[in-house]
């Protein structure tokens, strides 16, 4: 990965460089890496990189722990991207050339993710959750946020994924330091998802592409392997628990998952596969070390590259063979 | 040297049959009192408060509870005893459940008044309840499987709009019990204007205010804000300010800059300390003051007790020995964001644990389902609402005092409802779901072998008519037609007495809450049923003094 990387001094508090989060276009033509260093983005299929705040005029780097894309984004007419930092979220409508930044409420909240409304373009919705804060909402395209956590008795969130069918069902999920919420009325407040496994930290969620219809959500723990519900949440048994012992740092289900069963889950630093909705796992042959982040454009079939990025700050593409 | 009591007020023992038809007048006297107020267009009843040494604005009264509350002595003493037994029955329904008391009254006059005539003619009271009471738990279980649950902001304004009759009211409320969930925090207020708004405030709050106005930094806003503040929690009187340096001491060494201080009391030097050290004090804390909240012991425990929870730490209590002398760091809990002011104590993001709040919370669930007392479940319900994350309030508008206050009891009576709906489900309204029931109860009648148990199945059919029968004449229907319509449908079938159509209830939102219908119909019919195997009545010589005070 080549790179135009900050020779500044980081903060304390941060780990040496890598990778938290990855966005990118299907065709690769445009990615984006948010790092400890900062938030950078390729324009060539992820050859070369470079940084992105350098209209923002600060010297330190700014560690950037959550990166997402409007889903109308194609690089070129609609270019709305967004970033989580320290204290604030970032809104680029220009693809990362200019930035509007928005302070959060104080006391300073880490933005640990953002879940973006696949209706983005009409509803405006987009979701920050925090460390410490819980969950933030803006409903005008980042432009405003406010707090929102009627109901979430746990403010210490990781993640956060949202309803493929969001402009109807108004349906998101937070995976909190003792398990996950839900919340059906857009993230305005929050109900408790019982798991079979208790008060469990819950670090990864995915939903199925047809979760409308089938209601399957599968939430990765720190300590008790990979969790999935066919029943929207009510009742939950354990996938692949003869395999899945390491945190299930990451969960990506394949676009048509409800045919193809593929499925991709990142266990602690490793990348595993799974053909059988998470029956069954195999490590990704050849796959890298250190891995830190996945994200599959191209959705989980044979030929599709992947974006790996690593501890140290490394994003590489491979392709997977099935 | 006391009047001799008036005819009417001698003492009297009452056989039957007049037992029965003197309290047949009573219930029917009440139950025409609530009956208009059944249904979607109630009418409103007037309790005339003029009398008096200072007359008063008559009361509009559209909640039969309230109503049969008003009514305290009938002068036919006979009627007089039906009437508060039924009086009684509503009260118990409305404090139970907000409402419901039209549906109790009309099924207890009709259960009371079919029971009557069976008796009349030959029947065995003590038999026909026992059938009467088994047919109820049938009712109740046939109940039970057409309840479907409600949940999203759309359903829950069509149920609150039900509820209310007030379209605008209905939208707020489904939206804030949308957000809040049945446990949710929710006062309602008088508002300033015509309209009703509502607010939405963020973290919990109690009622334990700053200790002292000069504790208040922000002074546009008459309060103070902390961040990542640590909190002492006790039910101990701090007097000697120097009681507060082991504090300030463990605090200093944490690199803690913020402090509350919650205590039942502290005296004005130590107060005057807290201030000093803000403004001139060589060490970098600031330190606020706030009352323990509740007034007695125990309310101050309990809001201790959800604050520990709540930040962590550990309350320092007065019956436990504490002192603030051998304060440690684990003792105090801490807070993204806590602010007071002079009535009322927030805090944001407190940092305990967060499975233990949650363990904590849903061990107060089910005391909460577990508690019969009325005020138990109120405090506890308070309890869970303030844990919950946030609260709402909604304003309520009107132009007079009069609209106000009506429309406040009308929102506090919805809510209590839409708490009900949410925890216990919904029901299809306009009494479509006891007509339900008939097709059931004809069958127990067929299948019936004493005349007992077929009298009371056939007096349960005439119960069970009895609300979807009122509300057809209160709307100006003719009952006997369109019951006859509704005999072949499906339970979830009535008619729509607004738009004046057969419909499906469910679908078109015509909704009622399962826990109001089972409360009523379970009250109305074991009363009735009791009252039905009173053979004698004895008159006392004078009416209670409570009553001609």
């Amino acid at each position: 990965m080549s790179e135009h990387s900050s020779d500044n001094a980081l903060p304390e508090e941060f780990p040496t460089d890598l990778v938290y989060a990855l966005a990118g276009t299907p065709d690769l033509g445009t990615c984006f890496a948010a790092r400890v260093t900062g938030l950078y983005q390729s324009r060539d299929g992820c050859k070369t990189w470079h940084t992105v705040y350098d209209s923002l005029g600060i010297s330190d780097p700014l560690p950037t722990t959550s990166v997402v894309l409007a889903p109308d984004y194609d690089g070129e007419t609609h270019r709305n991207v967004l970033s989580g930092v320290p204290g604030g979220v970032l809104r680029s409508t220009d693809g990362g050339e200019t930035w509007f930044a928005t302070i959060l409420d104080s006391p300073p909240p880490a933005v640990s993710a953002l879940a973006i409304s696949p209706n983005f373009v009409e509803d405006g919705v987009v979701l920050a959750a925090t460390t410490e804060d819980g969950i933030f909402r803006s409903a005008n395209h980042g432009s405003h946020w406010a707090r929102w956590n009627f109901g979430l008795l746990d403010l210490n969130v990781f993640c956060l994924t949202i309803s493929p069918g969001f402009a109807e069902d108004e349906t998101l999920f937070a995976g909190v330091e003792s398990g996950v919420f839900r919340s059906t009325n857009g993230g305005r407040a929050w109900r408790e998802v019982e798991l079979s496994v208790g008060y469990e930290p819950v670090i990864s969620l995915a939903l199925s592409p047809t979760y409308p219809q089938d209601h399957v959500i599968f939430a990765g723990t720190e300590s008790q392997g990979l969790l999935v519900s066919e029943d929207d949440g009510v009742t939950w048994t354990q996938s692949g628990a003869a395999v899945i012992t390491d945190p299930v740092n990451s969960i990506l289900l394949s676009p048509d998952f409800a045919e193809s069963r593929a499925m991709l889950a990142l266990l602690e630093s490793s990348l595993w596969l799974s053909r059988d909705a998470g029956t069954t796992w195999a490590q990704v042959p050849n796959g890298p070390e250190s891995v830190t982040a996945v994200l599959a454009p191209q959705g989980i079939a044979r030929g599709a590259t992947l974006l790996v990025g690593q501890m140290g700050g490394d994003v590489s593409l491979m392709a997977l063979d099935l | 040297m006391a009047s001799k009591p008036e005819k009417w007020q001698r003492s009297r023992v009452v056989f039957q049959p007049d037992v029965h038809r003197g309290m047949l007048r009573g219930i029917e006297q009440m139950t025409d009192a609530v009956r208009p107020t059944l249904g979607p267009l109630p009418r409103i009843t007037l309790y005339d408060t003029t009398i008096g040494p200072i007359g008063k604005i008559p009361e509009l009264l559209d909640d039969g509870g309230t109503i049969a509350r008003r009514i305290i002595q009938i002068r036919d003493r006979d009627a007089d005893v039906g009437a508060m037994l039924l009086r009684n029955v509503l009260w118990t329904v409305r404090e139970k459940v907000g409402d419901g008391t039209a549906t109790a009254a009309v099924v207890f006059e009709a259960t009371y008044r079919a029971g009557v005539r069976y008796l009349a003619a030959g029947g065995n009271a003590m038999r026909l309840r026992t059938h009467l009471e088994h047919g109820l738990r049938e009712i109740l279980n046939e109940l039970d499987g057409m309840t479907g649950r409600v949940a999203g902001k759309e359903e829950l304004t069509r149920l609150a709009t039900v509820i209310t009759r007030e379209p605008e009211l209905g939208k707020l409320l489904g939206e804030i019990f949308d957000i809040i969930g049945e446990y949710g925090r929710l006062e309602i207020r008088k508002g300033q204007g015509r309209f009703f708004d509502r607010e939405y405030v963020e973290g919990m709050y109690w009622d334990g205010g700053l200790l002292s106005r000069t504790l208040i930094t922000d002074i546009s806003r008459q309060r103070t804000e902390l961040e990542n503040a640590a909190v002492l929690m006790t039910d101990l009187e701090i007097e000697d300010p120097r009681d507060l340096i082991p504090v300030f001491t463990v605090c200093v060494k944490a690199g803690i800059t913020d402090l509350a201080i919650i205590c039942r009391r502290m005296s004005d030097i130590a107060i005057g300390m807290l201030v000093m050290n803000r403004d001139k004090g060589k060490i970098k804390l600031n330190a606020i003051g706030i009352k323990t909240p509740g007034i007695s012991v125990s309310a101050q425990r309990v809001a201790l007790m959800d604050m520990v929870v709540l930040t962590g730490g550990r309350a320092l209590l007065q019956a436990s020995g504490d002192s603030l002398r051998n304060v440690k760091l684990s003792d105090l809990g801490r807070a993204r964001r806590l602010w007071a002011d002079k009535l009322n104590l927030g805090i944001i993001g407190g940092k305990g644990d967060p499975k233990a709040l949650r363990r904590h919370i849903a061990h107060l669930r089910d005391v909460y389902v577990s508690a019969s007392d009325t005020d138990d479940r109120g405090e506890l319900q308070e309890r869970i609402g303030k844990l919950m994350g946030g609260s709402a309030t909604l304003y309520v508008g009107g132009i007079t005092k009069t609209e106000q206050d009506y429309a406040k009891e009308q929102a506090t009576r919805a809510s209590d409802a839409m708490r009900g709906a949410i925890r216990e489900g919904v029901l299809p309204g306009g009494g479509a779901a006891l007509l339900g029931c008939r097709s059931m109860l004809q069958t127990r009648i067929a299948e019936s072998v004493e005349s007992e148990e077929r009298a009371a199945y056939h007096i349960l059919l005439e119960a069970v008519e009895a609300p979807a029968r009122t509300l057809l004449e209160n709307t100006g229907y003719e009952p006997g037609e369109i019951l006859g319509q509704l005999a072949d449908v499906g339970p979830y079938v009535g008619f729509d007495v607004v738009a004046g159509q057969v419909t499906n209830m469910a679908t078109a939102g015509i909704l009622d809450i399962t826990t109001v219908v089972k409360t009523a119909v379970r009250a109305a019919i074991s009363s009735a049923a009791m009252a039905l195997t009173t053979d004698v009545v004895v008159h006392r010589a004078k009416a209670p003094e409570a009553l001609t005070t």
